[in-house]
């Protein structure tokens, strides 16, 4: 990550705030990525989210309000509470968990046809790119259809939380294009 | 649930039998309904004063004990503890239940096992949490129908009742049924009793398991308000559940749990609950606890050899009394370790769990007295404008019915409990019901569609995701930042009659509340008062006694307002001889030959002006509060405990003693006061209702010692009268040796001129057949 990103949106925006929502399938890496996010550089061990952990995270002249909510599905129903105010869908997926994306797709369809979410940008972490028998994002945005979406910004940003790798291009992301400012 | 409330045989022969252990006999708890009650209630609901009810003029002079009953007897079948459950954090399904014990708890399992797995439990090793259970499922069914069981059984034994044999004993015994019957009412008015929850969750990171931690929750089930005293057992036993995973370790719990004993705790009645509640005395009614001990050697005795009652005795030394009659100590003995308890004595409704009002004052307080913000304007919460102080807006949300959502992001969720409960308590002053019924001391959002259902909760939560919603809130207190917010969702306040009424008043009389007074509702001098005593480290409870006397007073000024605006009020019973029209001022003796007939009731206010400008400036969180729940519950209660918290109902002790506090008296009408209370006050109940309006944190008997300055000698000698025997009563004698030296001088003078002029005060008719001190009585008939 060079100056040259920080210089052009230091160009482009002044500092905003940005309320981001995180969400996917139970250990997908929702919860490492908000931490690798926040704590930079450090390693990261998580535990199963009970309920949803909230952080704000500041990164070129942006701030983060990152919402990342529980995966279990008996705990899905309650994402739409979350919806209201928000300007950007982190959606992780874990590529290697090959036999759940079916179940991944039908949830992420669900979030993003909801009346509150239309304007929401869609950024998909295909997580865990470092296990054997990944997909590739490519395989990543066929699985999940994204190319059927329409009138949707999205971007799909290969990763590897537990090693930080492609994180912070997929916020760059967003903070390129979220469009309307911050609510609050 | 059908063991909770079983059959209960009328006891009436037994309670006429000397004190004997009646409870042995029977094997059954006294508990029997008040025959008296049903029909009371008929009658002060009619609006027909008063029928012939003077128990204090037969009642003896002596404070002779009667035999004191457990407030949970030995033999009850009501269990301490109820369930225990254990739920834990499934990594692939969320929230389960492992176990439940002695039975599955009816009703949504996974719900419990969410509530007891508090949102972001995982950030922390240890959570408190409360949270509260109706329990309207199919085995409430057994519930309600014991207690319609129990309300027929009244009823039946309202017709045979008075069998007239028991004589005095039967009289003092009746304000202990009708105490019983009130306690009823709690439960009969809304439904069965809550079931209250406290529930400890603890983290442990293992590598050893999949994703690195074992989360789990143990719950501890109770009726019992005093929940807290179980936290160190649940906290053992939790440890013990980690190590020993089974069915076995809930039941050795709920076992020791239920084994603890508290039949040696007496059972007050409302009037000596509401002194001892006031009192800051550690031996207040101790003699309480000694005839409990004492009556539970006689009845081993009588076990050990039951042919002779005079059988040896067994040494008292096993039982010991309490070093502060306001706690009861007992001790629950799990895995062979005895572990202290502390039981309350006095329960008030509203109040649950540990809490701390200073807490939550000083919480939002702080930031109110740094840098205060203005509040929108809304009628009911905003009394005092838009600056009105924080803690006065959440409890004017509560008295309107408001929701309220304490939220804590990043706080316990035992902390976002404690709040709630903190503010029901504040809101009730533990006069006012309705709050804890419809509060949730912790609630998370797979609840939010119900709890929306609720009109008017208070709500605790951690999730900070709450306030982006200001559609699910009117009134939002954010601990970590100690601001309230009011929504911007909130509904409009009603233009009502009461508001015509006012607004109509004041164009007459070209009043303006805005010009009068910067402090019409003496709210904000109330909070600066509050806000001393915590500074002056006075202590919780003395400012719970302030805020109960806060809402008593809220709930008077509301009774003058209904007066004032329709005529009558829900909020009074009009006593006897009494008339609610302005030519009947107060301190008029309506029957020249009676000095109790004193006219006069309600809240004091220096002058119409005055009176005028407090209800103006009240009139619409009144009116907001006349369509709520507590409103309704409270006049409910007022028609239930009006003969068990006034042996006297004429005059109004708690109105004339105001006036001696609060105006200034000519000598006659405060003499007219004096005399009324010497030969109103005679017997142990009618002393108990003069206690409570003489708190020692609002001077004690000072007021009333100073009719011992009267000008009047009938006055001061009616006074010593009357002091005298509060000096003799059991709970008197402690504010007596609290008064200062300074009045009992003058009483020991006054008593010497008296006594030394041979000339009794006005002796036959004065006693109605109750004697005076006894010295004038003796001399009295020595010398004539």
């Amino acid at each position: 990550m060079g100056g040259q990103v920080s210089k052009l949106m230091g160009k482009i925006f002044g500092t905003k705030e940005m309320r981001i929502l995180m969400l996917g399938l139970d250990a997908a890496g929702k919860t490492t990525i908000l931490y690798k996010l926040k704590l930079t550089n450090q390693e990261v061990t998580t535990i199963p989210t009970v309920g949803f952990n909230v952080e704000s995270v500041t990164y070129k002249n942006v701030k983060f309000n990152v919402w990342d909510v529980g995966g279990q599905d008996k705990i899905r129903p309650l994402w739409r509470h979350y919806y209201s105010g928000t300007q950007g869908l982190i959606f992780v997926v874990d590529s290697s968990d090959t036999a759940r994306m079916e179940e991944a797709r039908s949830e992420l369809h669900k979030i993003i046809n909801d009346r509150e979410m239309k304007d929401a940008l869609l950024l998909v972490f295909a997580n865990k790119q470092d296990i054997q028998g990944h997909m590739s994002p490519e395989d990543v945005t066929n699985a999940l259809q994204l190319n059927k979406l329409k009138d949707k910004l999205w971007y799909v940003a290969p990763s590897v939380a537990t090693e930080g790798t492609g994180i912070f291009e997929g916020l760059a992301w967003l903070s390129n294009n979220v469009k309307t400012p911050a609510q609050k | 649930m059908s063991l909770t409330l079983p059959h209960r045989p009328s006891d009436d022969a037994a309670r006429s039998l000397p004190t004997s252990s009646s409870s042995k006999s029977n094997g059954i708890p006294r508990l029997s309904p008040s025959p008296s009650f049903v029909h009371n209630r008929s009658v002060s609901n009619s609006g027909l004063s008063v029928r012939g009810y003077e128990p204090n003029l037969a009642a003896p002079p002596a404070f002779r004990p009667r035999k004191c009953k457990s407030q949970y007897p030995r033999d009850s079948s009501e269990r301490h503890v109820e369930y225990i459950l254990v739920a834990s954090f499934h990594i692939d399904r969320g929230p389960i239940m492992e176990h439940q014990y002695p039975a599955p708890i009816s009703g949504d399992e996974s719900m419990l096992a969410e509530l007891m797995l508090p949102d972001q439990t995982h950030v922390r090793s240890q959570d408190w949490t409360i949270f509260f259970l109706h329990k309207d499922s199919s085995a409430d069914q057994d519930d309600d129908d014991s207690v319609g069981a129990k309300k027929k059984k009244k009823k039946s034994k309202a017709s045979h009742g008075g069998d007239g044999t028991g004589g005095s004993d039967e009289d003092q015994d009746e304000s202990g049924k009708e105490e019983e019957s009130s306690d009823d009412e709690d439960e009969g008015g809304e439904g069965p009793p809550l079931m209250y929850v406290l529930n400890l969750v603890n983290t442990k990171q293992d590598h050893t398991v999949k994703r690195g931690a074992v989360v789990k929750a143990m719950a501890i089930c109770t009726r019992h308000s005093f929940l807290h005293i179980y936290k160190p057992l649940l906290l053992l036993a939790l440890e013990d559940y980690f190590k020993n995973p089974y069915l076995e370790t809930l039941a050795s719990l709920y076992n020791a749990l239920n084994a603890m004993d508290l039949s040696l705790l007496p059972k007050l009645s409302l009037l000596e609950r509401q002194i001892l509640q006031a009192s800051n005395c550690k031996d207040m009614f101790i003699e309480k606890f000694e005839q409990m001990i004492r009556q539970r050697i006689e009845s081993e005795g009588e076990s050990s050899d039951s042919d002779s009652p005079a059988s040896p005795r067994k040494p008292a030394a096993k039982y010991t009394l309490p070093r502060d009659t306001h706690e009861f100590e007992s001790k629950i003995v799990y895995n062979d370790i005895p572990i202290p308890v502390k039981v309350p004595t006095v329960i008030w409704p509203e109040v649950v769990g540990d809490f701390s009002l200073i807490k939550l004052i000083q919480t939002f307080s702080g930031p109110h007295s740094t840098s205060p913000q203005p509040f929108p304007i809304h009628p009911h919460l905003t009394t005092s404008g838009p600056y009105t102080h924080p803690i006065i807006i959440l409890v004017n949300a509560m008295l309107t019915q408001k929701r309220v959502v304490f939220l804590g992001h990043n706080r316990p969720s035992g902390e976002v409990a404690e709040a709630v409960l903190a503010a029901c308590a504040l809101a009730s002053g533990g006069i006012l019901r309705g709050f804890t019924r419809h509060a949730f001391p912790y609630t998370d959002l797979t609840k939010i569609d119900d709890l929306l259902k609720v009109p008017g909760f208070i709500a605790g939560v951690t999730n900070p995701t709450f306030a982006n919603h200001p559609e699910w809130w009117d009134v939002l207190c954010d601990l970590p930042t100690g601001r309230i917010k009011i929504s911007s969702h909130v509904e409009p306040a009603p233009i009502t009659e009461g508001l015509l009424y006012f607004q109509q008043q004041a164009a007459l009389n070209h009043l303006h509340a805005s010009n009068l007074n910067s402090d019409p509702t003496g709210d904000n001098l109330f909070m600066e008062d509050v806000q001393r005593s915590i500074t002056n480290r006075h202590g919780e409870n003395a400012i719970r006694a302030k805020w109960r006397a806060y809402i008593l007073k809220f709930a008077r000024v509301a009774s003058a307002f209904e007066e004032t605006v329709y005529g009558a009020s829900n909020l009074y019973i009009i006593g006897p001889n009494e008339e609610l029209s302005p030519e009947s001022p107060s301190g008029v003796q309506a029957d020249p030959l009676d000095p109790t007939t004193l006219r006069g009731h309600g809240h004091v206010w220096p002058d119409e002006i005055s009176k005028q400008r407090e209800l103006m400036a009240s009139v619409s969180r009144i009116e907001g509060w006349r369509t709520t729940r507590s409103y309704y519950s409270f006049i409910q209660d007022i028609a239930a405990i009006y003969y068990p918290t006034r042996p006297i109902i004429k005059p109004d002790l708690h109105h004339h003693h105001e006036r001696l506090r609060t105006l200034k008296l000519s000598p006659p009408e405060a003499g007219a006061i004096y005399i009324a209370f010497s030969y109103a006050v005679k017997d142990y109940a009618g002393i108990c209702q003069l206690l409570t309006v003489t708190p020692e944190n609002q001077a004690g008997l000072f007021y009333l010692s100073m009719g011992l300055f009267h000008p009047d000698q009938t006055v001061r000698e009616a006074t010593v009268d009357l002091l005298e025997r509060i000096s003799k009563h059991p709970a008197g004698q402690h504010f007596w040796n609290q008064l200062n030296r300074f009045a009992k001088l003058a009483f020991f003078r006054v008593k010497r001129e008296r006594d030394a002029s041979q000339s009794p005060i006005s002796g036959p008719e004065m006693g109605f057949g109750a004697p005076q001190s006894l010295v004038g009585v003796a001399m009295g008939d020595g010398l004539r």
